[in-house]
């Protein structure tokens, strides 16, 4: 089972990423946090510019502990998956940079 | 033991039982396999006559052919069957008659489970077809957007149809997902490590995974829907906190995973049939396995893309729009390996090639013009129109009909043990290529040109009457092509020649067996050390056959298979498996009791059926185990095992898991669904809260406590009690609470409240039958497996109770 559970565990961490920051959007967008301002930009963009920046980090950290099995073919996935989820998680919330958050 | 009185006796053990009775009792999977793919290619002939229906009535302008009450039931059905009646069950036919066959196993994990799963497949499906026939069918199109399909728009039973109907077959794709996946994983030929696994199994693995977390939102959304039109509890009413978007939500989380749910098994079989036909081994399996497992995790951040236009802030369409052209890397992983394995074999142009030609066009016009409604602008454009329709068939059709046809071709002399009698199936597979894209080609230009979805009629001078009636000249050249196909079977069945064993050359297991496949798969159970143990060894076959491998003994006179490690795929146990039963039929006619007094109105009979099923489950949970310690069995090779009966995680315990998985996910959409209204629906916050009262989350805490030292120290009865304290806490909470007709506020906390009681009753009596168990002599110090899958269900009930009482109170605590 660990196995099984090296080899998802990058997607594991794209998917948990996509579940905080799509929350965190949600409830930016209930709670007005859009028009609040907050160093140069508004609360909402920083919240969740923060949720991009840790799931970067704790998928980024996953992909480096999967780097270190290597010995067999399914370890060897589980690396490379490590670091299909860092760019997943990379690209798919590149729109928080760029497109308006609640209009 | 010579081979012929092995299989004689084998032969005795698997059988099914003679006479009518067989059908109704048989557990065998290949049997089960074969009715599976046969009712859904029925099934599939339903909805093509649907389907030519809607051509014929598209064909001219204005056309007066079917009015639009009767043409908005055709193409309802047409969906809803080819999604849920054909699609879904046709994989797992296919999944149920080859996963132990190509894993070197004699059967499923739970052979009892498969045909309660058939059983409720069939009722399911005919008591949808009959209200077609009494033309009360689902109406409101395949995914039943509300308010369309509530109480209020569709007055009669037709919602009811489609989300009772519907629900019971996915009981049927609930029991086959856990069944595959605990299949796959413990079922496998001893040696058979995770990478030495066939690739059709990593598919099936990886498909039997999103089923079982991709399906009970669906299954949420329609016990909603359902509650809501029989009771008026107003989920999705926004005038009363309840919002249409929560079913869109939940409808596609489910819906888009379910593309891919289709894709992946059509995938498989590309990936078995064509290494073969192209004479060679398959092009980068470690690289085809990661892509299956990104196609698995990323189809679930797409569904969004379904509601583009439903106003949701341009932000988070951003994020399911990078997200959906993302997933088309992986599938390009698996095209390139395809083209890879073609360039370095030596392809013959045998028929499941051609079909495997025609889904790389297909499909890949599929996945670009997917792209395109990907992004966000171009969907604005397209969105509700004929590109759409075109854009799904190219996808669903290139993606499975085309592929399950290869496979069709592949192992159908595996199935009949005969050869085609003549080349009528050339001449199907260019009058389905051509007349499927002449079909669904021209949708492309009529969509473009403006052309809705759905709409029953048109008229002229809209620039569509050409681009229409060649489509309904494809559609029909398609139909004769699906008839040809049915002719060239039938020949085959009849009429053709015995084939020799292994026609094709192929290197995987299910080919190192007579054909038809005898009922025990293989007289004794290879070994395994390669991804291909019949290229290595062309012999293995005869080996098998003559007792040369594992378990080559049938003198203890019962169903026997060997169960793995998962990853290692070392010898952990010999399973031995239930043989054929009543139990399958009649509880899933109790089930079926229970959907239709709910379809006909009568809510005071439908508990009795819900005490029937619990009833049954008990009855046939106490036919399993043993009253004595069996000890370690010889395998053969010097080594013994333990039995089932006598380890500590059984293929029970894991199904187990994955059944409370499944049920996780659906309490994880549902709460999703309460934060979703807290946060985005209208008239909210609600007039009335729960009281924020101490008692009930106190007294549900202190069961859940008191059931987990249970589960711990393996006492039942603390268990039991426990169990009974949520069950009491969540009802005393439930009596202070505002009426669930109120508002969504109060629906949905009965419904979380629901669901915790539920699990905890189910709990209750999972540890009232170990209590009995015990006492009749089925538990010893080494039969423990049932004591540990009580434990199972007993901590999810406490866990559940105690985090819905305190949720529940919550709000009135903090207002």
């Amino acid at each position: 089972m660990i196995v099984l559970l090296r080899l998802t565990a990058g997607l594991i961490g794209w998917a948990a990423a996509f579940c905080l920051i799509y929350a965190l959007h949600g409830l930016g967008c209930a709670g007005g946090w859009d028009a609040r301002p907050f160093a140069g930009g508004s609360l909402h963009r920083w919240v969740l510019i923060a949720g991009w920046a840790v799931s970067l980090a704790a998928t980024t950290a996953i992909a480096l502990v999967l780097m270190r099995y290597r010995a067999t073919p399914l370890d060897r996935a589980a690396a490379a998956l490590g670091w299909v989820g860092v760019a997943a998680t990379a690209i798919t919330f590149v729109p928080i940079l760029v497109i308006p958050a609640c209009a | 033991m010579s081979a012929l009185k092995l299989h004689t006796a084998l032969t005795a053990i698997w059988r099914n039982d003679p006479g009518w009775r067989g059908h109704f009792r048989s557990v065998n999977h290949s049997d089960l396999g074969k009715r599976f793919i046969l009712a859904s290619f029925v099934f599939f002939a339903i909805g093509g006559v649907l389907a030519m229906l809607i051509r014929a009535q598209l064909a001219t302008p204005r056309s007066a052919f079917v009015g639009p009450e009767v043409y908005n039931q055709i193409f309802t059905m047409h969906g809803s069957i080819m999604m849920f009646l054909f699609a879904i069950p046709m994989l797992e036919g296919l999944a149920i008659y080859l996963l132990p066959k190509i894993l070197g196993s004699r059967d499923l994990v739970y052979p009892r489970l498969t045909a309660l799963g058939w059983w409720c497949y069939l009722f399911g499906g005919t008591v949808i077809i009959l209200a077609m026939l009494a033309g009360v069918a689902p109406d409101a199109g395949w995914f039943l957007y509300p308010p369309l399909s509530g109480r209020a728009y569709t007055p009669g039973i037709n919602s009811d149809v489609w989300l009772l109907g519907i629900t019971f077959v996915e009981i049927s794709a609930m029991c086959a997902a856990i069944e595959i996946t605990v299949t796959i994983l413990k079922f496998r030929a001893p040696g058979m490590r995770l990478d030495r696994m066939p690739i059709f199994a990593w598919y099936m693995l990886a498909t039997a995974g999103m089923m079982v977390f991709g399906f009970p939102p669906l299954i949420l959304g329609s016990i909603l829907l359902e509650v809501e039109r029989a009771f008026g509890w107003p989920f999705y009413a926004p005038e009363l906190g309840g919002s249409p978007l929560l079913w869109q939500h939940l409808f596609w989380l489910f819906g888009h995973p379910e593309v891919y749910i289709i894709f992946l098994p059509a995938a498989g079989a590309v990936s078995t049939i064509l290494p073969v036909m192209a004479r060679t081994r398959l092009l980068g399996y470690g690289a085809i396995v990661a892509a299956i497992m990104a196609l698995a995790f990323l189809s679930f951040g797409l569904w969004v893309h379904h509601m583009f236009t439903t106003g949701i802030p341009h932000m988070a369409l951003g994020f399911f729009s990078a997200a959906s052209a993302l997933v088309a890397v992986p599938t390009a992983v698996q095209v390139f390996a395809w083209l890879g394995t073609l360039w370095q074999g030596r392809p013959q142009m045998r028929l499941p090639m051609l079909y495997l030609i025609g889904f790389f066009i297909v499909f890949v016009i599929g996945g670009l013009t997917g792209v395109m409604l990907a992004m966000v602008p171009f969907d604005a454009q397209a969105h509700d129109t004929a590109f759409v329709t075109a854009h799904l068939h190219y996808v669903l059709v290139g993606g499975f009909v085309f592929p399950m046809l290869a496979a069709a071709y592949y192992w159908l002399p595996h199935i009949t043990g005969r050869e085609r009698v003549m080349r009528i199936g050339e001449a199907a597979f260019w009058l389905i290529f051509i007349g499927f894209n002449l079909t669904f080609f021209m949708m492309h230009l009529t969509g473009l040109l403006g052309m809705p979805r759905r709409i029953d009629t048109y008229p002229e001078g809209m620039g569509w009457t050409w681009l229409n009636l060649l489509s309904s000249v494809g559609g029909f050249l398609q139909a004769f092509g699906f008839a040809l196909v049915v002719i060239d079977v039938a020949l085959q069945v009849w009429l053709g020649r015995n084939h020799r064993r292994n026609p094709w050359g192929a290197t995987t297991l299910e080919w190192a067996m007579p054909i038809p496949s005898p009922d025990y798969n293989f007289a004794s159970l290879p070994s395994v050390d390669s991804r291909d143990p019949l290229g290595d060894d062309p012999d293995l076959g005869v080996k098998l056959a003559r007792g040369d491998g594992y378990l080559a003994d049938a003198s203890r006179n019962q169903r026997e298979t060997i169960a793995v490690d998962m990853t290692s795929g070392k010898p952990e146990h010999v399973a031995i498996l239930p043989g054929n039963s009543w139990w399958p039929i009649v509880t899933a006619a109790i089930i079926g009791g229970f959907f239709l007094s709910m379809l006909a109105g009568l809510y005071v009979i439908a508990p009795i059926f819900i005490v029937g099923t619990a009833w049954a489950g008990w009855r046939w949970a106490w036919t399993n185990g043993t009253r004595g310690d069996v000890g370690p069995l010889p395998i053969g090779d010097g080594t013994t095992l333990p039995t089932s009966f006598e380890v500590a995680r059984t293929t029970g315990w894991w199904g187990s898991v994955f059944a409370i998985a499944a049920s996780a996910t659906l309490f994880a959409a549902l709460l999703f669904g309460y934060a979703f209204l807290w946060t985005v629906a209208p008239n909210w916050p609600p007039p009335r809260l729960i009281a924020p009262s101490l008692l009930p989350p106190l007294i549900a805490v202190a069961g859940g406590a008191v059931a987990f030292v249970g589960s711990r120290s393996g006492r039942a009865p603390l268990m039991l009690g426990g169990q009974i304290a949520i069950v009491a806490a969540l009802l005393l909470l439930l009596m202070g609470a505002p009426d669930p007709k109120s508002h969504a506020y109060a629906a949905t906390s009965a419904a979380l409240a629901s669901y915790a009681i539920f699990h905890a009753a189910l709990a209750a009596l999972i540890a009232a039958f170990v209590m009995a168990r015990a006492r009749a002599g089925y538990h010893s110090a080494s039969r423990i497996n049932e004591g540990r899958i009580a434990r199972l269900w007993s901590d999810h009930g406490a866990g559940a109770g105690a985090f819905v009482a305190i949720l529940l109170v919550l709000p009135g605590w903090l207002a």
